[in-house]
């Protein structure tokens, strides 16, 4: 069976690797991008697109926001599940990430099982993978 | 525009205690202990800076000793492993953090920067006009660390006006 994919999306090399640890240890293989910007050209390359992105908002070149855009505006990659990982933890912020298409929204900071718990919610990983 | 800052030390404090929860001690089993040392020494410090309806900084400062060990449980590595470039990715990410904590408490309009890091005393920052408005100083099994904040003073003035 062939695994499922994440991509990580964070300017934070040290958050990439915290959110990488996470979702390969729920059996994702991880994709690394320093930006939206990164991301996206990453993505362009890609015949199989990930389930899933786990993105931040404030980085340099395309944010977090600009990203979910314009995954949200290509067909191809409809199928992608998206995660606003960030600081950002206005009312009127996480209303913009989610009507942008965003399906979940974690605020940092963020413990492994808050996250995991999510990633269930979201019908990605099995209910009690946490445990 | 200027605001009346409501984080106060006990603010700080939960945010604090939140950050090693989630990373920095996940099983609780080696909090920060505070000091209440304002004068505490440090080595290294990182910083973010806050504009908009509040204007100011929070800084993370550290002795090189406690900003390795963060390096180490953040990233999940052994001691021995962490490079410069973990200890500096990990300072970042904890001002970027605790800033956007910060951020939260804040009325809403406030933007905040990139984070900044320099492997040199707290002692060395320069942030103009400012003042510490409030701070968290405390002991990592046996290092120093603070988390501060410090007000533009141009916004004190705005404020008095």
């Amino acid at each position: 069976m062939t695994p499922m994919r994440a991509m990580v999306i964070d300017d934070s090399r040290a958050m990439r690797m915290i959110l990488k640890r996470i979702v390969t240890k729920l059996n994702f293989e991880a994709v690394e991008a320093g930006d939206g910007k990164e991301a996206m050209d990453l993505l362009a390359d890609m015949t199989a697109v990930p389930e899933l992105a786990l993105i931040d908002w404030n980085m340099p070149n395309m944010n977090g926001l600009e990203f979910v855009t314009k995954v949200r505006a290509d067909p191809r990659l409809r199928e992608m599940t998206l995660v606003m990982v960030t600081t950002e933890s206005e009312q009127s912020q996480i209303v913009r990430a989610l009507a942008a298409g965003a399906h979940e929204y974690v605020i940092k900071p963020f413990t492994e099982g808050a996250m995991i718990e999510k990633l269930a919610l979201l019908g990605l990983v099995p209910t009690g993978a946490n445990s | 525009m200027s605001v009346e800052v409501e984080v106060d030390q006990s603010d700080l404090a939960e945010m604090v205690e939140q950050v090693w929860e989630s990373y920095l001690d996940p099983e609780g089993v080696s909090p920060l202990v505070q000091t209440y040392d304002e004068d505490q020494p440090s080595e290294v410090h990182s910083s973010v800076s806050i504009t908009g309806s509040w204007t100011g900084h929070v800084l993370y400062a550290s002795s090189l000793a406690a900003a390795r060990r963060a390096a180490a449980a953040f990233l999940a590595m052994e001691l021995e492993e962490v490079s410069e470039e973990d200890v500096s990715d990990t300072l970042g990410e904890l001002a970027n953090i605790v800033g956007g904590q910060v951020k939260a408490m804040l009325p809403p309009g406030a933007q905040l920067s990139l984070p900044q890091v320099v492997l040199a005393p707290e002692a060395s920052a320069r942030f103009p006009n400012t003042q510490r408005i409030s701070g968290v100083y405390g002991l990592w099994e046996g290092e120093p660390v603070s988390i501060s904040m410090w007000q533009s003073s141009s916004d004190n003035k705005e404020e008095g006006a």
